[in-house]
C-alpha cells in the first residue's frame, strides 16, 4: 500500500508541471468553485488558485474534458454549483446569450491596478466584460525546415503555393507524404473548413441575419482546395485528429501542416519527436497574396455565473490569483500567454505572424456551433467521394437550420 | 473417465444401435421445466417456493433500486423528449472586443442573437410542449421518405439506371439521412458481432474447461482482460494500433504486405470496429458459457459416451442444450449493448464512415446543446432496444409460462 501511495504521488509530482510559488494571502471566508477544461497550462492556473485554499477560504477546483457540456447545464440552474468556469470564443457565447454570465465591469474596475489586469485580456460583448482571457491558441504553418533548404524551397504563404511545395516534395524520400492536415471528420475537419472559408473573404452567415451563407460558390471553392490537399496527405487523413498528425510529423512522415500553436513546443520534445530542431513556424497560408491566414484565432478565459451562490468579489480575487503576472512568469514556456509579463519565442512565432496579417478570431455567436456541428458531420461525404461538394453542403446547410430553429435562432 | 467407463453399468433401456434417441432421453430428464416442476411439486420445497413474504424480502431491494434509478430517470427524459425551451433572442448590433496577441485587440461590430428582457431585465425564456416534434427531426421520417421516393430513373448524364443502381441509390441516400444511417451501422455491428461472440465464446469455455486445473486460472484471467478495459481505452488501443505507420500497419509492411491504411475507407473502418467489438465482447460470453460448463451433469455425459455418442455428438445433444438459456442470456445483453455502442464510432473518425444512435445522441448534446432533442434521441434508442429483444423476451416469456 505504502509502495503504490509513494508511486502515486510521485506520478502526481510528474503530472503538475512547474509548481507556482506565488503565495496566496487572500483574506475571507467563502467556498469558490471552479470547473475548467484539462491541459497543462490550466493545471498550472488550477495549482495557484488552490493555494488560496487556507484560513475561511475553501476553493475546488475541477479538470475535465467534458467541461463543455457540465459548465452549459450547470450555469443554466438556478443555483450555479460553479462560481468560476473556464471557457473560450464557442462556450462563450451560447452562455452570454442565455444571460447566464455575470458582468464583471466592477470588478475589473476595482481590482485593475491590485492584479495588474491588462486591456488585451478582457472579452467584451457590448459595453460589458464577460470573461479575463489568459491564453490564445491558433493553428499555423509547421514545417521541416531541413527539407525546405534541401530542395531549395520557400515558405509557402498562400494555399497555391503550399500545393506547388507538396507536389515538389513528392519527389522527397525520407518523408511518405508532402502533407498533414486536421482532417478528422467532425470537430477537427469543420473547423480547417472554417480557417479556409473565412479566407475567401467569405461570411457565414447572410448579412444581417442568421441565415448560413456557406452552401455557394465560396463553400465549393473551399472544398475543392481541402480535396486538393488530401491528395498530398495520408489516405488515412479522415481519420487523423491533431495528436495523430503531430505524431506523423515527430515521427518524420510529412513536410507541412497547418497545426495548432499548443503542439509547437512538441515538435522538439526530444523523448517523442525524431525531429528535434528541424521544424519551423510560420503564418498560416492564405487564399489570396496578401490576404488574411486560413487560420482562427481562439483565446481561452475564464467567466463567472450568473446564478453564482458564493460571494462574487471573493471570487473574482481567487481568480485572479491563478491569472497573475507570476504564474505567467514562472511557466513561460507553458502556452501562449496573452500578458505584455510573456516573453514570446520560438514557439509563439507562427501564431504571432498569423495575427499580425490579419487572421480573423473564431466567430463569437451562439449559433456557431451548430453551424460548426453541422459542417463536421456532412462534408466528409464530399472528400470521401460519396456526395458532390453542393450536396454535402445541402445537407450541412439544413442541419443547422433545423438546429438553429429548435433553439429560437432562426425565427 | 475411463475408470467410470467401466464402473457405469450398460443402461437396458437404450439399445446400443440408438445413441441419439438416448442423448434425446437424456437432455429431456434434465430438462429445466422439470427440475422447476419437482422443486414446487415436492412437499419440502413446496413451502420455500410459495413463500411470498420471502420473495418480497429477497426481489423488494431491487425493484426499487430499479424504480429508483431506472424509471425515474426514464420518466424524466421521457418528459423532456416532448418539450423544448430557449431563450427568446433577437438578432442586435453588437461591438465585441477579443485580445489578438501581445496587447492587441480585435473589434468586432456584427448582427449577434441577444437575449430578450422582461420588465425585470431577465431574459425571455420559452418553454413548451412539442409533442412529437422532437422525435421527427431526430429520425426525420420525412428525409427518409423523400430519400425512397427520389427520382432514379435516369443517371446525371441522362442514362437510364439498372435495377442494381436504383437500388444502390436508395441505400446512399437513406443512409444519407442522419437516423437512417446510424441505424445502418449499429443494427449491422449488433447483427455481425453477435454469432461471433457466441462460438469464439463457446469455443474459449470447452477449452479452458479442458485444460489442467492449475491452469484455468491464469487463463480466465487472461481471456478476461479484453472486457476489463473500458471501452473508450479499448477503442484508442485498436486506432493506435492500426494508424499510419502503427505497430500493425508497419509489420504488414515489413511483411512485404506493402502500405495498407486501415481507416481510410468504410469497409475497414467498419470491420476494425466489428473487430473490436468481438474482442472486447468474446470474454463476456466465455465466461458466463464457461460457469455453464461446471453444470453439465456428468453421468448424463457419462450416459452418452456409454452408449457411444462420440465428442461431437456429446457436445451437440448435451452440453449446447443445457447451455441454452445462457446463449438467449448472452444474445439479450449483448444485443442491449451493441445497440448503444459507442466509443469506437467516437474515436475513429466518428460518424462519416460508421455511425451509431449512441454517438447521435452524444452529437446533439453535445455540438447542437439540445437536451430536449437529445432525449428524444435517447427514448428512440431505448425504444430500439425493446423492439429487439421482443422475440427474446417473448420467447423466455413463454418458457416461463410453461413452467407454471
Amino acid at each position: 500500500m505504502k509502495v503504490i501511495l509513494t508511486i502515486a504521488m510521485a506520478a502526481a509530482l510528474l503530472i503538475v508541471p512547474a509548481m507556482v510559488t506565488a503565495d496566496c494571502n487572500i483574506q475571507g471566508t467563502g467556498e469558490v468553485n471552479v470547473i475548467s477544461n484539462s491541459y497543462p497550462s490550466l493545471e498550472i492556473i488550477a495549482a495557484a488558485m488552490k493555494e488560496c485554499n487556507q484560513g475561511g477560504v475553501k476553493v475546488g477546483f475541477k479538470l475535465t474534458k467534458e467541461h463543455r457540456e457540465e459548465t452549459m447545464q450547470a450555469f443554466a440552474a438556478a443555483k450555479c454549483p460553479y462560481d468560476i468556469a473556464q471557457g473560450s470564443n464557442s462556450t462563450i457565447a451560447p452562455l452570454q446569450t442565455d444571460g447566464l454570465l455575470r458582468p464583471m465591469n466592477d470588478l475589473v474596475d476595482k481590482y485593475r491596478d491590485k492584479y495588474k489586469i491588462e486591456d488585451a485580456m478582457l472579452i467584451k460583448i457590448g459595453k460589458e466584460v464577460y470573461a479575463i482571457a489568459f491564453q490564445v491558441n491558433a493553428q499555423h504553418l509547421f514545417y521541416r525546415k531541413d527539407l525546405f533548404e534541401k530542395h531549395n524551397i520557400a515558405v509557402p504563404t498562400t494555399y497555391d503555393e503550399v500545393l506547388a511545395v507538396a507536389e515538389k516534395l513528392k519527389a522527397e524520400e525520407s518523408i511518405q507524404f508532402p502533407l498533414g492536415g486536421t482532417y478528422k471528420s467532425g470537430w477537427n475537419l469543420a473547423q480547417e473548413f472554417m480557417n479556409i472559408y473565412l479566407a475567401t473573404g467569405a461570411d457565414i452567415f447572410k448579412p444581417g441575419t442568421a441565415m448560413p451563407a456557406y452552401n455557394s460558390e465560396k463553400g465549393v471553392q473551399t472544398l475543392e482546395l481541402m480535396k486538393k490537399l488530401m491528395d498530398y496527405m495520408s489516405p488515412n487523413a479522415l481519420a487523423l485528429d491533431t495528436t495523430a498528425v503531430m505524431q506523423q510529423f515527430q515521427q518524420g512522415q510529412i513536410a507541412m501542416a497547418n497545426l495548432w500553436a499548443s503542439r509547437a513546443v512538441k515538435m522538439d520534445d526530444q523523448a517523442e519527436s525524431k525531429v528535434a530542431g528541424k521544424v519551423e513556424f510560420a503564418q498560416a497560408p492564405s487564399m489570396v497574396k496578401g490576404g488574411p491566414p486560413a487560420t482562427t484565432l481562439w483565446w481561452d478565459g475564464f467567466f463567472m455565473a450568473q446564478n453564482m451562490d458564493g460571494d462574487p468579489d471573493l471570487a473574482f480575487k481567487i481568480m485572479m490569483q491563478g491569472l497573475s503576472e507570476d504564474v505567467v512568469k514562472a511557466n513561460n514556456d507553458a502556452t501562449i500567454w496573452l500578458r505584455s509579463a510573456y516573453k514570446p519565442g520560438r514557439y509563439s512565432a507562427g501564431a504571432y505572424a498569423s495575427a499580425m496579417a490579419g487572421a480573423p478570431p473564431y466567430p463569437m455567436q451562439p449559433q456557431i456551433s451548430m453551424v460548426h456541428a453541422g459542417l463536421g458531420n456532412n462534408i466528409g461525404d464530399f472528400l470521401a467521394g460519396k456526395e458532390t461538394a453542393r450536396e454535402s453542403l445541402a445537407d450541412a446547410e439544413k442541419a443547422y437550420i433545423n438546429a438553429a430553429k429548435e433553439k429560437g435562432y432562426i425565427k | 473417465m475411463p475408470r467410470r467407463h467401466i464402473l457405469t453399468p450398460p443402461r437396458k433401456k437404450v439399445t446400443s444401435n440408438k445413441p441419439m434417441l438416448s442423448a434425446h432421453l437424456v437432455r429431456s430428464l434434465y430438462s429445466k421445466s422439470d427440475r422447476v416442476r419437482n422443486f414446487c411439486m415436492n412437499p419440502e420445497t413446496r413451502e420455500i417456493a410459495m413463500n411470498l413474504k420471502n420473495f418480497l424480502a429477497f426481489v423488494g431491494p431491487s425493484v426499487l433500486a430499479m424504480v429508483g434509478l431506472i424509471a425515474v430517470p426514464l420518466l424524466g427524459v421521457a418528459y423532456l423528449s416532448i418539450h423544448s425551451s430557449h431563450v427568446e433572442t433577437e438578432l442586435v448590433e453588437v461591438k465585441s472586443v477579443v485580445p489578438l496577441f501581445g496587447g492587441l485587440t480585435k473589434t468586432t461590430i456584427e448582427k449577434v442573437p441577444q437575449p430578450v428582457l422582461d420588465e425585470n431585465g431577465h431574459p425571455i425564456k420559452v418553454w413548451e410542449y412539442v409533442g412529437r416534434r422532437n422525435f421527427d427531426t431526430v429520425a426525420d421520417p420525412g428525409g427518409l421518405v423523400e430519400a425512397v421516393r427520389k427520382d432514379r430513373s435516369k443517371t446525371a448524364e441522362g442514362q437510364p439506371t439498372s435495377f442494381r443502381q436504383r437500388m444502390y441509390g436508395i441505400y446512399r441516400d437513406v443512409t444519407d439521412v442522419n437516423f437512417w444511417g446510424a441505424l445502418e451501422f449499429t443494427l449491422l455491428y449488433a447483427f455481425i458481432t453477435t454469432p461471433f461472440i457466441l462460438v469464439l465464446g463457446f469455443i474459449l469455455a470447452m477449452l479452458v474447461n479442458n485444460v489442467v486445473k492449475w491452469a484455468r486460472g491464469p487463463l480466465i484471467f487472461c481471456s478476461l482482460l479484453p472486457h476489463i478495459i473500458t471501452p473508450v481505452v479499448g477503442s484508442l488501443s485498436i486506432y493506435w494500433l492500426f494508424l499510419d505507420n502503427a505497430i500493425v500497419a508497419a509489420l504488414l509492411e515489413q511483411l512485404g504486405a506493402g502500405k495498407v491504411y486501415f481507416l481510410k475507407d468504410a469497409f475497414s473502418i467498419r470491420t476494425l470496429i466489428i473487430l473490436y467489438g468481438v474482442w472486447h465482447t468474446t470474454p463476456f460470453a466465455f465466461v458466463i458459457l464457461y460457469a455453464g460448463l461446471q453444470t453439465v451433469p456428468q453421468d448424463s455425459l457419462q450416459a452418452a459416451e456409454v452408449d457411444g455418442a462420440n465428442y461431437w455428438q456429446r457436445i451437440r445433444y448435451i452440453i449446447i442444450p443445457h447451455l441454452t438459456a445462457l446463449f438467449s442470456f448472452i444474445i439479450l445483453i449483448h444485443l442491449m449493448d451493441a445497440y448503444r455502442i459507442f466509443e469506437p464510432v467516437l474515436v475513429f473518425g466518428s460518424n462519416l464512415f460508421a455511425n451509431s444512435l449512441q454517438y447521435l445522441t452524444y452529437y446533439i448534446l453535445n455540438f447542437e446543446d439540445n437536451y430536449y432533442k437529445a432525449a428524444a434521441s435517447a427514448i428512440l434508442t431505448v425504444i430500439g432496444i425493446c423492439i429487439l429483444l421482443l422475440p427474446i423476451l417473448r420467447r423466455t416469456y413463454r418458457e416461463q409460462k410453461g413452467v407454471a
